[in-house]
C-alpha cells in the first residue's frame, strides 16, 4: 500500500476484499494514514468500505489468532 | 408516481444449511418482490457458497447474493423489513448508488466481461469449498 505504484480508485468497493485487506493489519484493524500514505479522501472511503465488508462477513471484526 | 428512481445495490447472505431449492426459491421471491413493487432488476449475481469471516447464528458458511435494481425509494424499507423477518437471511445490505458507484459498477462489469471473453473455459464465478 505504501508503494508508489498503487493507484487510488475513485470508489472503494466493500466487495473488493483484496484491496481492503491490504489496508488492514493482522488483527484486522485499519492501518493509519501515516503508515500507508494514502489521501484523506481514500482513507475516508476505505473506512466506510471496511465497515460494510465487516457487516457482510467478508472480513473479520477481529482476527486475533492467539494460540 | 412522479417520485425519482434510484439504482440500488442489495447484497444478502442466505443460510446455506437449507436445501438448494429453498435457496433458489428465496432468491426468486426477493427478485419477484422487487419487480412486483415496480422495480426494475438490472442484475442478479449469485456469488454462491462462501465461508463467512466470522460465524453468524452459529453458521460458518453462507450463500451470497449480490443484485442491482432500479426503483423508487419507497420499496426499500418494505424489502428490508421482509428480509429482516426471514430467518434464512443472515445479513443484508442495501446501498443507494450514486454516480461514482454506478461508474465503478459499469467498469467492473466490462472488466469481468473482458476476462471472461479472453478465457471462455473459466466459469463465471469460482466456487469455494462446500461444507456445512
Amino acid at each position: 500500500m505504501s508503494n508508489s505504484t498503487f493507484r487510488e480508485p475513485a470508489y472503494v468497493d466493500y466487495k473488493d476484499v483484496e484491496l481492503i485487506k491490504r489496508s488492514l493489519n493482522e488483527q484486522g484493524k485499519i492501518l493509519p494514514r501515516r503508515i500507508t500514505n494514502v489521501s484523506a479522501k481514500f482513507q475516508r472511503q476505505l473506512t466506510t468500505a471496511v465497515k460494510r465488508a465487516r457487516h457482510m462477513a467478508l472480513i473479520p471484526f477481529v482476527s486475533d489468532s492467539l494460540k | 408516481m412522479a417520485t425519482t428512481q434510484n439504482t440500488y445495490e442489495l447484497t444478502y447472505i442466505v443460510n446455506s444449511v437449507i436445501s438448494d431449492e429453498q435457496v433458489k426459491d428465496l432468491i426468486s421471491r426477493v427478485t419477484a418482490y422487487i419487480s412486483e413493487a415496480g422495480g426494475e432488476i438490472i442484475e442478479v449475481d449469485e456469488w454462491g457458497q462462501r465461508r463467512l469471516a466470522y460465524p453468524i447464528q452459529k453458521k460458518r458458511n453462507g450463500y451470497y447474493v449480490n443484485m442491482y435494481f432500479l426503483s423508487t425509494g419507497t420499496i426499500v424499507p418494505r424489502l428490508e423489513r421482509a428480509l429482516e423477518i426471514d430467518d434464512n437471511v443472515l445479513r443484508y445490505m442495501t446501498l443507494r448508488m450514486d454516480a461514482k458507484m454506478i461508474r465503478h459498477y459499469e467498469e467492473s462489469k466490462t472488466r469481468r466481461a473482458a476476462i471472461l471473453a479472453a478465457d471462455p473455459t473459466l466459469p463465471s464465478d469460482n466456487d469455494d469449498e462446500d461444507e456445512d
